[in-house]
């Protein structure tokens, strides 16, 4: 069947889509994302889109709101393309990629995390320069025997070795330059790979690529493997969200037909896009990249190398592989050097990822006396204690509440998103602040904190989370799903008045409850009171934003002296930067991902229990948050 | 050599609740009921003082409880189109000392009784007996909200025990129970967490917590009685170590979970082997009761007078120390 073609407004751009294709999908195909929480269900109402001419096959309404109805809005995934189309895609619709919070005030630390750790520059991967003694009658060894021998001089290592195409040109490279060659080697895991031959001597260093694959956002590092300085940095979004906004609704799509390879082919296509930013900021060429080393949670790492995530999802939860092979960049698709060799860190368990271990990696609790506690806050709270002599990981499913997933007026930090909210207990009204001082258009995960920390102390909510529906404001009002609070009307925000309901309010309770019996449910495994936890390490993207103060006053962090904390940011991507620039700390992750015990929480009752008493504001065991008490009085 | 008991010493005791208000506490009533106060776990007199027996209360209904098996009627068919018959038929000829009206018609699928005509029962309940009253409602949030407020305006100075408040709906009843100054059963289900989130709830309603009773929700012998006895335990432990919010005396609906249980009620000729269907069904409840008491619960509420007397005798037993305790 002919293709049809889909002109996307305003952008003109134009998608030539099978027959029966989604809006949603053929927008992607042309690289405009829309705003998916529920990856093509038609449930969650956000990728409304107009067809300005031709007629769509429209599926079912799916949940779209009367207003957007009215005014001749569809849902995109709903629509299939049938005949040609002229789409326009509105501005609130769009995930706008210009918005991406990245840390980037966060670069000019890494070389105090390099020392912090305790490692020493030592590359995975560098240049060695070599002059060869030419070959005669009576030196007869062949061209490759003659470099492995001149390279095992230079390096600790054996086994050295050389893919095909690279032997193919060999002969010719040694002779051009007259015996003097350049070798590019990556040294893992006890073998030395020749990733590049060139002749003569060259100054140019090796480069490498250290990449976060989260669940929601990508982050990638350019660094100099010779002198570990980070040239830049870029981040986006995990272009697998058209297929959903959490790692279940992923891996539900990696076993349909074809789902698999399109969720590889996005998240490749998402750190193309990624390398092809990074490069134009740099003199390098792609083929100038050398190693990348990739961290990300266990399913991110089975999608990125199109391993089937299927059994992670069901019980027992077993993922494929934990520790993951070296791949070549050319089977991946990656577009650095070809011959590139691409590491994964190393997962723990299904729910406890590679990132989890770059966190613990760059943090170097397992090197340290004190006992740390890393909580890495994302789709998924999963979380590390710890010190030199034990380490435990839990995972907890806090579910994206707090990344704005299932929350009506949710969204991700950008540009928009109320970060702060300040509520008057006598007349209820409400000031917010908005990332970038703009007209709000949802709330973030800080922005939910403070909604539940204030709430409760203005009496909007009682300790169960419940909605007083008896208070004097008319910003409670009853909405389609009972009652909710308007935290910001309509002529002040960039949307329809912006809301919170009780659903929601119960959403965020269970979020908060979650991690919070996460802890507390390592807390008992190993015997330990909260107080003997000396540091807490808060990472992830969200974590730049939270108020510890009212992160503690919801319950959701350990009621700790502020001193005791740390905000990390992406620690994953650190970590991943880390290993890329010493063996010591690439073998050490390698370790950590051996040495680091998993507690499985869906087994037993402990953590149920835990969880109910912690949906409570700040928890129902109020003697465990003494300073909240305190403040009470 | 002299046996020495292994004393466990506890940090705290179990709230008091008082029930009833006499003439000269602003009520009707000629006695008041003391539950709670316990210092030790059930019955170890000898770890620590039990002030006051558990309480048998006997269930009464605003309707005829047309469900309830056969072998009530000849105690009870002669009165229960009557709620002031019935309940006076239950102190006088079965020596309840506590009632508990449970206002089933204002379920609007039963008899959708209105706010006025429960309150009037009430109080004609009230004029009738002497003993302490529990008033519950028919169950169903939007009707009680109604109902339970006028109830306890009617009867301000009796001390009432009202219920239920839930965690999803204790703000009217708490509110109602402030104001006209009775007590409040507060219902969790088999959760000791919600048990606990809900007290916290009413009581920063400034609702003292010796006004409060726990209903921890129970079931039947056989049905789960163990989770219910689980609960209790740990509310009890909780109690005798501090945690105030957990230290309420404890109340059970053991006659509504054990009645409608498939072996109190099954026939004989159904089920020849499980023996008399009426005698088979008194021993589950008073079983059920028992249990029940041993994991520290301060009332039982039963419905069939021969299980109560079963359960009256076994209190009294239990309350007596033996040379162990001195």
């Amino acid at each position: 069947m002919d293709k049809i073609s889909v002109r996307f407004l305003p952008d003109n751009l134009i998608a030539n889509v099978e027959h029966g294709t989604s809006l949603l999908l053929a927008a992607a195909s042309v690289g405009l994302e829309l705003k998916s929480n529920c990856g093509g269900d038609g449930t969650c109402g956000r990728c409304l889109v107009k067809v300005q001419e031709g007629r769509p096959n429209v599926k079912s309404e799916g949940s779209i709101s009367l207003k957007a109805k009215q005014s001749g809005l569809v849902l995109a995934c709903q629509a299939a393309a049938v005949e040609n189309l002229v789409v326009d895609i509105p501005q609130e619709s769009r995930l706008d990629e210009h918005q991406v919070l990245l840390e980037e005030k966060d670069i000019l630390v890494e070389k105090d995390d390099f020392l912090a750790a305790g490692y020493s520059l030592n590359p995975l991967c560098r240049k060695i320069k070599l002059t060869l003694s030419e070959p005669s009658l009576t030196e007869n060894i062949s061209d490759f025997s003659r470099l492995q021998s001149a390279i095992r001089n230079e390096i600790d290592c054996h086994d050295v070795r050389i893919g095909l195409s690279m032997l193919k040109g060999l002969a010719e490279v040694l002779r051009t330059g007259d015996w003097r060659v350049t070798v590019t080697v990556a040294q893992l895991n006890g073998c030395a790979e020749i990733i590049n031959v060139e002749s003569g001597h060259t100054d140019k260093p090796a480069y490498g690529l250290a990449v976060d694959i989260g669940t929601t956002t990508v982050a990638a590092y350019l660094l100099d493997l010779e002198s570990g300085v980070t040239l830049c940095q870029k981040g986006t979004y995990n272009k697998q969200s058209t297929y959903g906004d959490d790692v279940i609704t992923r891996m539900i799509h990696a076993s349909v037909p074809k789902g698999l390879r399109e969720l590889h082919t996005a998240i490749i296509l998402t750190i193309n896009q990624l390398i092809v930013e990074l490069l134009s900021q740099s003199d390098i060429s792609s083929d100038d990249i050398h190693l990348a080393m990739v961290a990300g949670n266990t399913t991110m790492t089975h999608l990125f190398l199109e391993l089937t995530p299927r059994y992670i999802r069901l019980e027992p939860y077993i993922p494929l592989a934990s520790f993951v092979p070296l791949v070549k960049a050319e089977e991946l698709g990656l577009k650095i050097n070809p011959a590139a060799q691409v590491a994964c860190f190393p997962s723990v368990a299904s729910y406890v990822g590679g990132d989890i271990v770059s966190g613990a990696l760059i943090t170097n609790m397992a090197k340290r006396e004190e006992i740390t506690l890393l909580i890495d806050i994302g789709t998924n709270g999963e979380m590390v204690l710890g010190n030199e002599d034990w380490l435990i990981s839990v995972s907890c499913s806090a579910g994206p509440a707090f990344e704005g997933g299932g929350i009506t007026f949710g969204m991700r930090a950008m540009k928009g998103a109320i970060e702060h909210v300040s509520i008057d207990p006598e007349t209820f009204e409400v000031e917010v602040t908005t990332i970038g001082n703009v007209k709000a258009t949802g709330i973030c995960g800080s922005g939910l904190i403070d909604c539940l920390a204030k709430f409760h102390r203005a009496g909007i909510i009682d300790r169960a989370g419940k909605l007083q529906a008896d208070i004097n404001t008319s910003r409670m009002r009853q909405g389609d799903d009972g009652w909710e609070f308007v935290l910001v009307w309509s002529d002040e925000a960039d949307s329809a008045d912006i809301v919170v309901t009780e659903n929601d309010i119960k959403n965020l309770m269970r979020a908060k409850g979650a991690v919070y019996a996460g802890i507390r449910s390592m807390l008992k495994a190993v015997q330990l009171e909260e107080e003997m936890i000396d540091k807490v390490l808060i990472a992830g993207g969200f974590g730049n934003y939270i108020n510890i103060r009212d992160a503690v006053a919801i319950g959701l962090f350990p009621d700790l002296p502020p001193e005791k904390y740390t905000f990390i940011g992406n620690s994953s991507v650190k970590g991943a930067r880390l290993a890329l620039l010493s063996q010591e700390a690439y073998s050490e992750a390698q370790e950590l991902g051996k040495k680091i015990t998993y507690l499985e929480l869906s087994n037993g009752n402990d953590f149920m229990d835990e969880f109910v008493s912690a949906l409570f504001l700040p928890h129902t065991d109020m003697s465990l948050f003494p300073s909240l008490a305190a403040n009470n009085d | 050599m002299a046996f020495n008991a292994v004393k466990d010493k506890y940090r705290s005791k179990v709230g008091e609740v008082v029930l009833g208000a006499t003439k000269e506490q602003g009520g009707t009533r000629d006695y008041t009921i003391t539950i709670g106060g316990e210092a030790a776990l059930p019955f170890l007199h000898f770890e620590g003082e039990i002030p006051n027996r558990p309480v048998v209360a006997m269930e009464i209904w605003d309707v005829a409880p047309t469900d309830w098996n056969d072998c009530f009627k000849p105690f009870y068919a002669d009165v229960w189109n009557d709620p002031v018959a019935w309940a006076k038929k239950c102190v006088d000829e079965y020596g309840a000392e506590l009632i508990v009206l449970h206002l089933k018609g204002a379920d609007p699928d039963v008899k959708d009784a209105t706010p006025e005509e429960c309150a009037k029962v009430v109080k004609d309940v009230l004029a009738a007996v002497g003993c302490p009253l529990v008033v519950t409602g028919c169950g169903k949030p939007e009707k009680d909200n109604l109902v339970l407020p006028l109830v306890a305006e009617a009867a301000a100075g009796e001390n009432l025990l009202l219920g239920v408040a839930e965690q999803e709906n204790y703000k009217s009843l708490t509110a109602a129970c402030m104001v006209h100054k009775h007590n409040i059963i507060a219902q969790s289900p088999i959760d000791i967490n919600i048990c606990k989130q809900l007290n916290i709830l009413i009581t920063e309603m400034n609702l003292p917590a010796n006004r409060i009773v726990i209903d921890p929700t129970i079931a039947a012998l056989g049905y789960g009685v163990e989770y219910g006895y689980s609960i209790m335990e740990r509310a009890r432990n909780g109690a005798l170590q501090g945690d105030t919010m957990l230290g309420m005396p404890m109340i059970g609906n053991v006659g509504y979970e054990v009645w409608r249980t498939k072996e109190a009620n099954a026939s004989s000729d159904d089920f020849p082997g499980w023996g008399e269907q009426e005698n088979r069904g008194i021993l589950w409840e008073a079983t059920t009761a028992m249990a029940l008491l041993q994991a520290g619960m301060n009332v039982v509420v039963m419905r069939h007078p021969k299980a109560s007397n079963l359960i009256k005798q076994n209190i009294e037993e239990l309350m007596v120390k033996t040379s162990f305790d001195e």
